[in-house]
């Protein structure tokens, strides 16, 4: 799950789960330029993830191993073709194995290869603990989140910007009685009304989404729809309407019309989600595979799809991983630097990358 | 008793009459006699400490007699009774509740007695409480009673031993009751009945023994003995000195044996000894097995001495296994609190643990559990090199873990040397840790909270 995950920075997009923007973020976007991520290195370099209190803002860097999973999507990617429609790839494995990190391999593979991209950092965010429910102006039985819709729309703004000029609305829409937006204007125009008025923008939400579902059969750019946590949109939420009773997710206008992207029924790019029980729902916590998180409903309307499982780390991996925090002086226990030390740290962690992470933490 | 009558239509249970005696009537004495002369098979039962208490027929007129409650003895009879009872002590102290029925009688209800009533009175009860008679007639009896309950539990009365009695009593009166000495019991007469010291004296007083008024015969008899058998040792060793014979060199190894305590002594001697008779006696003994021909009198010492049974055991370390693809394994149980563990340890391995089928990261995901499984194998170097296949149950997490760890040292046992295996002693990873639940006692919260003071 992404809530750990802040500041992670590929050019040029800015990933961020919605809390709080992470300002030093900004300050490695150069950075992470001149360090590259070599693809397809033979020998994988250390992954990390970025909490608080930490590897990024200790390092001043953002770094990721590159693992087996991200190579097969990337060759996915490279050979699939832009006129069938988009083909859903779905990753998934057991807690703490690097699903989100092979999701932001695979988006910033995307980004420098120029495409669009649409990502949600984290789908669970929209379906629990909001704090804002209000009527959908557009459709009645609708509910919207102006909170977690424009917070989105921000980031969208930043992260696709040459994009937004480009793309032009092929309809007229009228947000008040005021406000609209003729035809033909470019799409960061609505993103701007979303900013503005934020009481429109998850419908302003949808309404990009429409437009890039509509012209990216056209040829002239690739979509990337990167959704984490994809479970959440088939699943329950804990929101409730002002009369207590409980709200299903295709209530709510965020999750419609992701839902309507997230359907193979368009051409010309590719859609890569990731399951994760971390943030979801009344689902128990052994629950990994596909069926089990997706619910019945969610595995028919993503059926077909690819899936690609994240395995924990090999012994190759491992290594890497170690060797990475060592050299970085991450680890600073006499022991931690001795053979027996790694033997330890490779039993108690199990080679989960999380556990792995977590325990080298206070070292 | 009169029967509880049955419940009348108003409800209520259990109409008594007022004027019903509280205790049934005692019976007669010679009913009494009767009764105790001839013990049917629950009275052979007899608890430890009823065993040394049967009230006998042959009294001398010690207990009082409490005529039956018809018989309406004055009041005066009464409190003559009652004195002479108070007397005489007697282990029939406790609170006596003597009733009378009848309306002319009166009633005498003895609340309590004193401590004096309760003493036991020692030097009154003589040296002989059970005659040869009577114990000769229980050994009769339980021979019987052994035959009647051999056919009950439909064995075969030729061949039941004392434990299938042990059994059969446990089974026929089973009893909660902690203290093992306090459950029904049954068995031979002489285990039950102490050895008493029979009349030491005949018809015309005069003693049997010639060192009677010492005070303690057996014991200056023994020692007589003793010494005589001391002098004859060293008369031994002077002919042989004079016949120019080397003196016998093997010694009675002394190792695996230790002399009679001081209890056991008194038992055999039927008679009470102080530390420091004890002493020279044993010092008596010691002399007697040092010097050289005491191998003469071997007999003679082997009566005061006891083998030393339980010595320490070498623990057999198991030679590792095979299995089908050649891989050597061996096997470890251990348990903690009450969790039982059981763990196959595969060489040739990457560290791979699964305990019940699960995984280890997912059946313990606190890292101190994992910690605890990694101790044996950090402790011997050997963290990556061996695969463990575990089954755990009851307890809690930590428990298991601790049960695991334990497990899996004593499978490690056989892949390594004695001298490790005396440094995974000492590090206390082969110990089993018998710390418990403790148990929560009453009058307390727990088990040793209290409960909170208040002033008033």
């Amino acid at each position: 799950m992404l809530r750990s995950l802040k500041g992670l920075v590929c050019h040029p997009l800015k990933l961020d789960h919605g809390y709080a923007l992470h300002t030093a973020a900004k300050d490695c976007l150069s950075s992470v330029l001149s360090q590259d991520v070599q693809i397809p290195a033979e020998r994988p370099r250390a992954v990390f993830y970025t909490n608080e209190t930490d590897p990024v803002k200790t390092f001043n860097e953002a770094c990721l191993m590159v693992r087996k999973p991200a190579l097969e999507l990337f060759t996915y990617l490279k050979n699939s073709n832009f006129a069938h429609p988009a083909v859903r790839y779905v990753i998934y494995g057991e807690r703490g194995t690097g699903k989100t990190m092979t999701l932001c391999h695979v988006v910033h593979y995307c980004a420098r290869q120029g495409w669009l991209v649409l990502h949600i950092p984290d789908a669970h965010l929209w379906v629990k603990n909001c704090k804002e429910l209000m009527q959908s102006s557009y459709k009645k039985e609708r509910l919207d989140q102006p909170l977690q819709a424009s917070s989105w729309l921000k980031n969208f703004k930043t992260s696709n910007e040459h994009f937004l000029k480009e793309i032009k609305t092929q309809q007229k829409y009228v947000w008040g009685k005021r406000e609209s937006t003729e035809q033909g204007r470019p799409l960061g125009e609505v993103v701007e009304q979303g900013l503005a008025r934020v009481r429109s923008a998850s419908d302003a939400v949808g309404v990009v989404l429409k437009e890039i579902k509509q012209q990216c059969h056209l040829g002239s750019f690739r979509v990337l729809v990167a959704v984490d946590g994809v479970n959440a949109l088939w699943g329950r939420t804990t929101l409730k309407k002002e009369d207590k009773s409980p709200v299903s997710p295709e209530e709510l206008t965020l999750v419609y019309n992701l839902r309507k992207m997230m359907m193979n029924n368009w051409n010309g790019g590719a859609i890569v989600t990731t399951l994760s029980q971390t943030g979801s729902l009344f689902k128990p916590s052994s629950a990994y595979l596909p069926h089990e998180l997706l619910g019945k409903e969610g595995f028919d309307a993503l059926d077909p799809f690819v899936p690609v499982l994240v395995p924990n780390y090999s012994q190759r991996e491992f290594e890497s991983c170690y060797h990475y925090y060592l050299h970085r002086k991450w680890l600073q226990h006499e022991q931690a630097r001795t053979e027996a030390g790694k033997e330890e740290l490779r039993f108690l962690s199990g080679s989960n990358p999380q556990q792995l992470e977590r325990l080298a933490g206070p070292l | 008793m009169r029967p509880p009558s049955a419940c009348s239509a108003r409800g209520c249970a259990h109409q008594r009459p007022s004027a019903a005696p509280l205790t049934p009537p005692r019976p007669s004495r010679s009913a009494l006699a009767q009764r105790r002369a001839a013990p049917s098979l629950p009275a052979l039962i007899a608890t430890h400490r009823a065993g040394a208490a049967p009230a006998l027929p042959a009294n001398r007129g010690r207990r009082a007699f409490l005529g039956p409650c018809g018989a309406e003895p004055g009041a005066a009879v009464m409190a003559a009774a009652m004195r002479r009872l108070l007397r005489a002590g007697g282990r029939r102290g406790a609170a006596l509740v003597v009733a009378a029925g009848g309306a002319r009688s009166q009633t005498l209800r003895l609340i309590y007695t004193t401590t004096a009533a309760w003493k036991k009175n020692v030097a009154a009860s003589g040296p002989e409480k059970y005659t040869e008679a009577f114990i000769k007639k229980q050994i009769e009896e339980f021979n019987l009673g052994k035959r009647h309950l051999a056919n009950m539990m439909g064995e075969d009365p030729e061949t039941f031993t004392q434990e299938d009695i042990d059994r059969a009593i446990a089974y026929l009166f089973p009893s909660g009751l902690f203290d093992k000495r306090a459950r029904p019991m049954m068995k031979h007469p002489t285990e039950i009945f102490p050895e008493q010291r029979k009349i030491q004296w005949g018809e015309d007083g005069r003693p049997f023994h010639f060192l009677f008024y010492t005070g303690k015969q057996s014991y200056y008899s023994l020692m007589h003995d003793t010494y005589e058998k001391l002098l004859n040792v060293q008369k031994h060793q002077d002919q042989m000195a004079a016949q120019d014979l080397p003196p016998q060199k093997e010694k009675k190894n002394l190792v695996g044996s230790r002399w009679l305590t001081k209890t056991e002594l008194e038992e055999m001697l039927l008679e009470k000894l102080s530390d420091d008779d004890y002493s020279r006696f044993i010092q008596l003994l010691q002399k007697l097995v040092t010097s050289p021909c005491g191998n003469i009198e071997e007999n003679y010492i082997k009566k005061f001495s006891r083998e030393i049974s339980a010595q320490l055991q070498k623990v057999v370390i198991e030679p590792l296994k095979h299995d089908d693809r050649g891989v050597a394994f061996s096997t470890g149980e251990g348990e903690r609190k009450t969790s039982r563990a059981t763990v196959i340890v595969y060489d040739n391995g990457t560290g791979k643990i699964t305990v019940n089928g699960i995984d280890v990261l997912h059946y313990f995901p606190v890292l101190q559990d994992r910690e605890q499984l990694l101790f044996p194998f950090q402790f011997l170097d050997r963290v990556g090199k061996h695969d463990m296949v575990c089954t755990v149950s009851g307890g809690g997490r930590s428990s298991q873990a601790g049960a695991i760890r334990l497990a899996s040292a004593k499978a490690l046992r056989s892949f390594v040397t004695e001298k490790e295996v005396e440094f995974m002693r000492q590090a206390g990873l082969l110990t089993v840790d018998p710390r418990v639940k403790e148990r929560k006692k009453p009058g307390q919260e727990g088990a040793r909270r209290k409960f909170t003071w208040k002033k008033r």
